[in-house]
Order: C-alpha cells, then sequence, then structure tokens
C-alpha cells in the first residue's frame, strides 16, 4: 500500500493507470448489434442530414415557394426528382425544407415538454403524498384531452405561427412526460442505494441529482424518440386539416392536404410527402426500440 | 461505570395502514455498550429492519427516545441530524441495490466524504479511499470498477467501506451476509470482526440467521411482532433460552449435523397480525405452554437472571 | 464421474455427463459441466452447491424446461425410470410434467397465479392429468389442502391471502396432486423464516414417506441436507465433485471444498472466534479456471490441479470424490 503512495501520488495519474470502462461503450456496442436499430439510426441522420443541408440542395426562395404554374404537375424526372406539385414548386425542395419545420417543432416540443413534464413528474416521483396527488390530477385533467385537440385549442386561440405550434405540441405532451419520469423516478426512489445516499447524509436536492435522475435516464431517452415521432406526426395532422403550418410554408402535411385533389392521376404529389411522414416516423421507432433494448439492465 | 453508547427507550414506529395502526416497533428498550455487539434476531414481521432505521431516523420513530453518546437522536434538527449520521452508519442487506450502478467504487466510496467536507483536497481524499479500499479488502486495481462487474463478496465490501469512510462510531449491520454465498459469508463475517477490534467499532447486527449470531455478537436480543421479547448474552441464550418463541426459534435452525440431532419444537397456528394488536400476549396463539393470563395480559420485559430479560409470564412475574 | 448402477429400474432418475451451456452474443456461461446423478427410487438426494453450481439448471433439464434459445443441452442423457427425457416430444413431455415429475421452486410470491383461487390451481393439475369432471377436480384439491395442513374452507381464496410459508404448502399441494414419482424441489425453504421452514421441511418429509416419492432437493444448506437426504452430490461450477450418503458427506467427507463449506459454517455448538472461510471466489462461468476449476481456492492443490481435470475415484461403494488427491497415482496421500 505504501509502495502505491509512492507510485502514483495524485489520483489522475492513478485514474490513467486503471481506465474506467465506458458503460456508454458497452450499450452502443449492444445497440449496434440490432440491425433494425441500426438501419432506423442511419435512416433517421440520413433525414437530418438533408434537413441541415436543405438550402445546399435547393433553394428556398426560388424552388420551394415561388408559384410556377407553367410548371405545374410535372411527373417525377431528372430535373424534379420527386416532381413539382399544382403551382409548380419543386416538391424535392419543399420536402427537404419540410424536414427542417418538422424536426425542429418537434424537438423543441419534446424538449419543451421534457423540461417542464420531466420537473412536475421527478418531484411528485420523489415527494409523493400530497404533491404527487395535486401535480398528477393537475397532468391528468390535461391527458383528459386527444393530443390534437388540445394543441388545436391553442393554436386556434392564439395563431398559427411556428413558436405556438411548438408551445401548443410540447404542452399536450407534457403530462405524458410527467408519468414516465415520475414512475422512472419512482422505481428508483425506492431502491436501496437512495437510502444510503440519506444514512451518508445527503439532502433531497443531493440524492435526486446525484442518484435518481441518472438512473432514469433509459427510459426517458427511449420515449424521447417515441414522442418526438408523435409530435411530427401532430404537427402533419394539424396542418393536414389546415390549422398549422399554413402555405405557402412547405410542410409534409399541409402538401398532403393540398395535394390530395390531384392524388387520383398524379400520385406523386402525395406520396413524396407521405413517404417522408413514414420514413421518418418508422427510423424513429426503430431507433426508440434499439435504445430501449440496448439500455436494458441486463446487467447484474 | 458501564461506557454506554447507545440508548434506546421504549422507541415506537406505528404506520398508518387503512385499517388502523400497523405496529411495527412498539416500544422497544435497550442499552448498548461501546465495542460491543448486539444481534437483533426475529423472523419476517417482527421489526428488526424497522427498528434500525429508526434508530438512524432513516425513517421517523413515532414516539421514544434513542440516546447516543448522550445526544437524543429523535430531536435533533435536520442540519444537526445530518452531522450526526457521520458517526452512526448503515450496512445494507443487498449487495446488489445498495451501490448507485452508476457510480465507480471510488465514486460511492468518497461520496460520504464529500458530502460531510471532511477531506477537501482530491488528492488526499483519494489516499483515504485507497486506505479505505485496503481495509475491507478491495484490490486497487478495482477503483474504477462499477459494481456490475463484481460479485455479491466483493459489493459488500464496498458496502462496508462506504460505511467507514467518515469514521462513524457506531454501525448497523442490517443483514450483511445473507444475500452472500457462505463460502464468502465467513470472510465478509471476519472483516467485520477484524474492524471492530482495529476501530472499536460498535455494533448493531441484524438477522434472521442465529448461527451467525451467535458466532458474532456479545449479547442477543429476540424481536416478535414488534417487541422484544428475550434479550441475553450469547451463550446465555443459547444455554438457556427462557422465552418459548426463542426456543422454537432455536430449534428450528436445520443443524449440519447427522449425529446427536436435537429435537425439534415446532410452533402451531400463524403469526398474528401487526395491525392493531391487542394488550395481550402477541405469541399466546402460538404458544404451547399458554395460560390464561396470556390472552389477558401484556407481559412487560423483567431481568430474570442478572442481564437476561425475557417478555413472559411463564417466567416467574410478567 | 461415473455413477456405477446396479439396476436400471430401481433407479428413478438418471443423468448421465449432461453438459449444458448458455451461448448468447456476448458469452458462452458454462452452467453444467459433465453432471452425472442418480437417484434411487423412493430416496431423496441433497443437490448442494452454491451460486454458479448449475444446480437449477440441472433441475430445469430434467423436464427439458432449460430456457431457450440461449440454453443449449449440448450432451448428456436424462432417464426418467429408463425413458429417455430429451428424445420426448413435447406432447410426451407434457403428459409427464406435473404428473410423473413435478417441481417446486424456491419464490412462493412468484409460483402461483395471482388471478385464480388456490382451489382452481390445484384443481387444474388434477384437470390435466387425470379425466375427470371440475366438480370431482375441485373435491380432490380441497383434500389435497388438508393434507398440506391448511383447512379446506379456503380453497375459495386467493394467493394473497396466505403467508409465505401457506402458499408454500399450496405449491407443495400442487406438485404432489398426481403423485408424482419424482418431485424436484428448487430451494422450496430459502426464501420462508426459519420456523416456517421447519414446518414445511416437516412436511415434505412427511409426504414423501407416505408416498414412497423419490426426491431432489436442491439446497445451499447442509442443515436441511442432513434433515430430509439420504444421499448427497456436491456441485462446483456445473461438476458433481463428490458424492455419497450422508454419512460419507458428513462423517468422512474428502473433497477440499466439502471440507471447506462445513468449516465455513457457524455451528451453534461451538463459538470460534474466526470462521474458516474458504479464500477467493466463487469461479465465472464464462471463464473457468483450468484444470480442476476449484484449485485456485484450495489449500491442497498440487501442481497437476491447474493442468487436467481429476476423474471420478470410487472411494466406497457409495461414495466417490473428483480430486487429485485421491486420483490413483496418489494412493499415498490418502
Amino acid at each position: 500500500m505504501d509502495e502505491t503512495v509512492k507510485k502514483y501520488t495524485t489520483r489522475k495519474e492513478f485514474f490513467k493507470q486503471y481506465k474506467k470502462k465506458s458503460r456508454l461503450q458497452e450499450t452502443w456496442n449492444r445497440f449496434l448489434r440490432n440491425k433494425l436499430a441500426v438501419i432506423g439510426l442511419f435512416i433517421f441522420i440520413f433525414i437530418m442530414l438533408a434537413a441541415v443541408a436543405a438550402p445546399l440542395i435547393a433553394n428556398y426562395d426560388t424552388d420551394a415557394i415561388t408559384i410556377n404554374v407553367p410548371n405545374r404537375l410535372q411527373s417525377p424526372s431528372a430535373g424534379h426528382i420527386f416532381g413539382t406539385d399544382e403551382l409548380g414548386r419543386d416538391i424535392m425542395a419543399r420536402i427537404v425544407h419540410g424536414a427542417r419545420i418538422s424536426l425542429v417543432v418537434g424537438f423543441a416540443a419534446v424538449a419543451l415538454a421534457l423540461f417542464i413534464g420531466g420537473a412536475l413528474g421527478a418531484i411528485a416521483g420523489y415527494f409523493g403524498g400530497k404533491i404527487d396527488e395535486v401535480i398528477m390530477r393537475c397532468m391528468d385533467v390535461f391527458l383528459c384531452l386527444p393530443d390534437v385537440l388540445l394543441a388545436l385549442a391553442i393554436v386556434a386561440a392564439f395563431g398559427t405561427n411556428l413558436v405556438n405550434m411548438t408551445i401548443a405540441i410540447g404542452l399536450s405532451f407534457t403530462p405524458k412526460f410527467s408519468r414516465v419520469v415520475r414512475s422512472a423516478v419512482m422505481t428508483v426512489r425506492g431502491i436501496e442505494y437512495v437510502e444510503a445516499a440519506r444514512a451518508i447524509g445527503a439532502n433531497n436536492t443531493q440524492i435526486i441529482t446525484n442518484h435518481v435522475l441518472i438512473n432514469c435516464f433509459g427510459p426517458i431517452v427511449v420515449q424521447v424518440t417515441l414522442y418526438v415521432a408523435s409530435a411530427i406526426l401532430t404537427i402533419s395532422a394539424l396542418s393536414f386539416i389546415g390549422l398549422g403550418i399554413q402555405a405557402p410554408i412547405p410542410e409534409w402535411g399541409n402538401m398532403l392536404a393540398s395535394g390530395r385533389v390531384y392524388m387520383r392521376d398524379h400520385a406523386y404529389i402525395v406520396m413524396a410527402p407521405g413517404l417522408a411522414i413514414f420514413v421518418t416516423i418508422l427510423s424513429l421507432n426503430l431507433l426508440g426500440d434499439g435504445l430501449r433494448d440496448a439500455l436494458d439492465p441486463r446487467l447484474k | 461505570m458501564s461506557d454506554v453508547l447507545l440508548e434506546v427507550k421504549d422507541l415506537k414506529k406505528y404506520y398508518k395502514v387503512p385499517k388502523g395502526m400497523l405496529h411495527a416497533v412498539d416500544g422497544v428498550s435497550f442499552d448498548l455498550e461501546k465495542g460491543k455487539t448486539l444481534g437483533i434476531v426475529g423472523e419476517s414481521g417482527c421489526g428488526k429492519t424497522t427498528i434500525g432505521r429508526a434508530i438512524l431516523r432513516l425513517v421517523e420513530p413515532t414516539s421514544g427516545s434513542v440516546i447516543f453518546d448522550g445526544v437524543d437522536i429523535p430531536k435533533l434538527n435536520k442540519q444537526e441530524m445530518r452531522h450526526m449520521r457521520r458517526n452512526m452508519q448503515l450496512i445494507f442487506q443487498d449487495p446488489f441495490s445498495s451501490l448507485n450502478p452508476r457510480k465507480t467504487i471510488t465514486q460511492t466510496i468518497e461520496e460520504p466524504i464529500i458530502l460531510a467536507n471532511m477531506i477537501p483536497d482530491p488528492d488526499k481524499r483519494f489516499m483515504r479511499v485507497m486506505e479505505l479500499m485496503d481495509t475491507v479488502g478491495l484490490a486497487e486495481r478495482l477503483v474504477n470498477t462499477y459494481p456490475h462487474e463484481l460479485d455479491g463478496g466483493r459489493r459488500q465490501r464496498i458496502g462496508i467501506a462506504r460505511a467507514l469512510a467518515m469514521s462513524p462510531k457506531f454501525i448497523i449491520c442490517d443483514e450483511p451476509v445473507s444475500a452472500l454465498d457462505v463460502s464468502i459469508q465467513a470472510q465478509i463475517l471476519n472483516l467485520m470482526k477484524k474492524i471492530q477490534r482495529e476501530m472499536g467499532l460498535t455494533y448493531i447486527f441484524i438477522t434472521h440467521n442465529l448461527a451467525v449470531v451467535n458466532h458474532f455478537s456479545d449479547d442477543i436480543a429476540v424481536m416478535y411482532l414488534g417487541r422484544l421479547i428475550e434479550k441475553a448474552p450469547s451463550e446465555a441464550l443459547f444455554a438457556n433460552p427462557l422465552h418459548p418463541y426463542t426456543q422454537a426459534l432455536l430449534s428450528a435452525i436445520p443443524v449440519p449435523r447427522i449425529h446427536n440431532r436435537p429435537e425439534r419444537l415446532l410452533l402451531r397456528g400463524e403469526i398474528t397480525s401487526p395491525i392493531n394488536p391487542e394488550p395481550i400476549c402477541r405469541f399466546a396463539n402460538r404458544c404451547n405452554y399458554a395460560k390464561p393470563v396470556c390472552s389477558q395480559e401484556e407481559p412487560s420485559l423483567i431481568e430474570i437472571e442478572p442481564n437476561h430479560f425475557v417478555a413472559c409470564h411463564l417466567t416467574g412475574r410478567g | 464421474m461415473e455413477i456405477k448402477q446396479i439396476n436400471e429400474q430401481e433407479n428413478t432418475l438418471e443423468i448421465k455427463n449432461l453438459v449444458i451451456h448458455y451461448i448468447s452474443d456476448e458469452e458462452v456461461v458454462k452452467a453444467v459441466n459433465g453432471v452425472n446423478i442418480i437417484i434411487k427410487a423412493g430416496k431423496t438426494l441433497g443437490l448442494v452447491g452454491e451460486t454458479g453450481a448449475g444446480k437449477t439448471t440441472t433441475a430445469l433439464s430434467i423436464l427439458n424446461l432449460v430456457p431457450e434459445p440461449q440454453g443449449k443441452i449440448l450432451s448428456g442423457e436424462i432417464l426418467l425410470e429408463g425413458r429417455s427425457v430429451l428424445a420426448m416430444s413435447e406432447l410426451e413431455l407434457e403428459v409427464i410434467r406435473g404428473d410423473k415429475v413435478a417441481m417446486i421452486f424456491q419464490d412462493p410470491m412468484t409460483s402461483l397465479n395471482p388471478v385464480h383461487t388456490v382451489g382452481d390451481q390445484i384443481a387444474e393439475s388434477i384437470e390435466i392429468h387425470r379425466k375427470v369432471s371440475k366438480q370431482e377436480a375441485l373435491k380432490q384439491a380441497k383434500e389435497m389442502l388438508e393434507l398440506v395442513g391448511i383447512p379446506s374452507e379456503r380453497s375459495n381464496e386467493y394467493p394473497y391471502q396466505f403467508s409465505g410459508g401457506m402458499k408454500q404448502r399450496v405449491v407443495i399441494a400442487i406438485a404432489l396432486t398426481c403423485s408424482p414419482d419424482l418431485l424436484i424441489a428448487d430451494e422450496p425453504t430459502t426464501a420462508l423464516d426459519v420456523t416456517i421452514q421447519a414446518q414445511v421441511l416437516r412436511l415434505i418429509n412427511e409426504l414423501r414417506q407416505k408416498y414412497h416419492m423419490s426426491m431432489l432437493m436442491i439446497t445451499h444448506d447442509l442443515g436441511i441436507v442432513a434433515e430430509v437426504c439420504d444421499e448427497v452430490s456436491i456441485a462446483y461450477a456445473g461438476r458433481i465433485i463428490e458424492h455419497g450418503s450422508l454419512e460419507d458427506i458428513f462423517d468422512h467427507m474428502r473433497h477440499p471444498y466439502t471440507k471447506g463449506l462445513f468449516d465455513a459454517l457457524p455451528d451453534i455448538g461451538t463459538r470460534r472466534s474466526e470462521l474458516k472461510p474458504i479464500k477467493g471466489l466463487m469461479p465465472d462461468p464464462t471463464n473457468l479456471p483450468s484444470g480442476c476449476p476449484f484449485h485456485p481456492r484450495c489449500d491442497y492443490v498440487m501442481e497437476v490441479c491447474s493442468q487436467s481435470l481429476p476423474e471420478n475415484k470410487w472411494l466406497s461403494e457409495t461414495h466417490c470424490v473428483e480430486c487429485h488427491l485421491y486420483s490413483d497415482t496418489n494412493e499415498s496421500m490418502l
């Protein structure tokens, strides 16, 4: 023991000698073994890249917005990979720009829901008792309303712009997140190492941050991916019925709505946005499932 | 003059349940001298786990006093209690769930030191962690391992190291070896005894395993349905158990011998409910020696022989 | 390890050279590595071992219940009254399970279905294996309850209304309804309080004598072995390293691990200052030591122990051991 003390005088040196086995690495390896999940990941990364690179792929103004009637309803060709819509706009351009909107609103809404719902759920789950009752009954009120309806109400009252949509969808998901976080926290709260933390003198804040929350990540991360999918679907649904993103801003849902009339003879006009929605949701679900399996504490 | 470190007086812990009041711990009193080990034994529902938690105020006692080193624990405020916790620690039963799976050994052992701000300098603190690991027999190469990489015995050593981190005077060991293999149990028990000798610790050893508690304790207290029904030095308890429950408990232990096997005293009936118990002897319904008085009056704990306490109407005046 | 056999018909169960591994993407768990077991008609064998000894896996394999797809029976034979279990179809197995061979598990809390009454659960077994009406089955179920010491009026109650000990009695009742030839009990009393354990063990003893059942009692507790068993097999790292009658094992133990197990136990009779533990750790079934799996922990280890597996050696008609200390070349050591 004394020899050791002489060899490594600082903990840094000692840690360099004996490295931590990265749990992240192990989880990542497990994830990689699930082929479907990896496919989902790739597809999703592809969609993200397309969204990020949208301005490089197609100019927003000239291709996606500017009406070009002579060019209307062209079938897919070399110039227009997905064809043109009823107003002559390049569908592919509209798809990739639409992707931006879907993804940004989707993630932002879920982030909002996670922040508010997560905090409420964690407090309810950790403290229990009356605090739990009060918070959960409030959440129940919101849970009674279907997501779309709640988002609809907010949007109808405050107007249909991107920020409102984000807030609307975010608020409608808040109660769901609160439940997920609450149950994760309640599970962890009952495990002995939390009691052990109290025994060594940690206070509630320290326990929640050091012990409870970091052990809740698994189920929360999985829910995030699945709810992002749900949020994107909700945005599209709202836009489809005209209460979401308004024309001429490209959004998959409103593209479906305006293209519906031409479906019979020009199927491509709805297929592109329809497929975009489908593929995005699918990839997120595969990703979410894969994450759930990879994060599964099969460890002893 | 006795060197009493812990004085528990009429400690009670009741839980409100739909059917009424659940008497988990119902008026337990005992003294514990410095450097000694008190074994608390009993079966499920006897309250032994609750009493351990109540003494440390991990659950709030309903009433009664716990005087530790002259200080009445239940009367301290939050600040004072957190400070007091440095002196009294707990070793948990389940080596799997008592360690945070996301923290390395080092992080787990140094957390109490950090919380109490005992060694602000990280390098010095790390040296203390190394020292503790050495004391409990954990190899230095394990500093950055996670609990799931280790077996039950090693995990329990981490739990012990964590309990020792703040140099406490008193440790409650809640079934510390029950979850371990037999061949490992002996290792951990020897370790705990060695630490006690070297650091002058006082232990309360909670278990249902009578063979182990005999080996480990100076005195043994037997609990049944929240009450202390017998307390005596270990040899005296095993040589001359006075309470019928203690007798049945001792005879029920499966003996690993094929010759001279003791007679088995079997109990009849089932344990009564701890909810709204009547003020009678709670063991009466199962006792082979029950007399009418047993179903009328609750016996109190009386010193029948020097240091040998029993709560039973049969052994003299109850 | 080979066990001599006298007359096949006398043996309720014979397991020969059983090897079972759990194979997953990440690792191979070598749970059972050449186990040989014989249970004679009407006798009880205690299978003793700690974590990783392979006891539960062996027990499950008797009814071909080893969890798939990871659990693979790589080689070996399992003969139930002369018939090979591994050769049976699923249909044939269903006939045997619960009827010829019954199994009781450790945790009574999870062995019973919470949404059915105990009477129904006992009757289920009767209905499956005997061609009787539901009423008749329920009637027999009530008789079984009385047999295990539970008033038959309680047959309409649900598991949650019973204590742990009583639940385990119900489990025993279910197991015994069809008078099985072999009862496999996997740590049946470990989860119970010691006074309840005493009651349940006595019940098991009475019933096995009454029904002339053979029994495989899996446990880590040598006290229980002394209580209910006729013969003992000591398992370590998926092998049977010593086997014998009660006397052979308790009075004349030979294998260092067996000796270590006894030494590590706190005996109520004597109060020593220090227990004598077995040094080292339980073997890792994904990474077993070379040669004899016990050699890293053995006080009597020799060079040959890390190089090759010891062969089985018969010390008497009933007692055999797998240890280099007793191999033919080491006769002088005895």
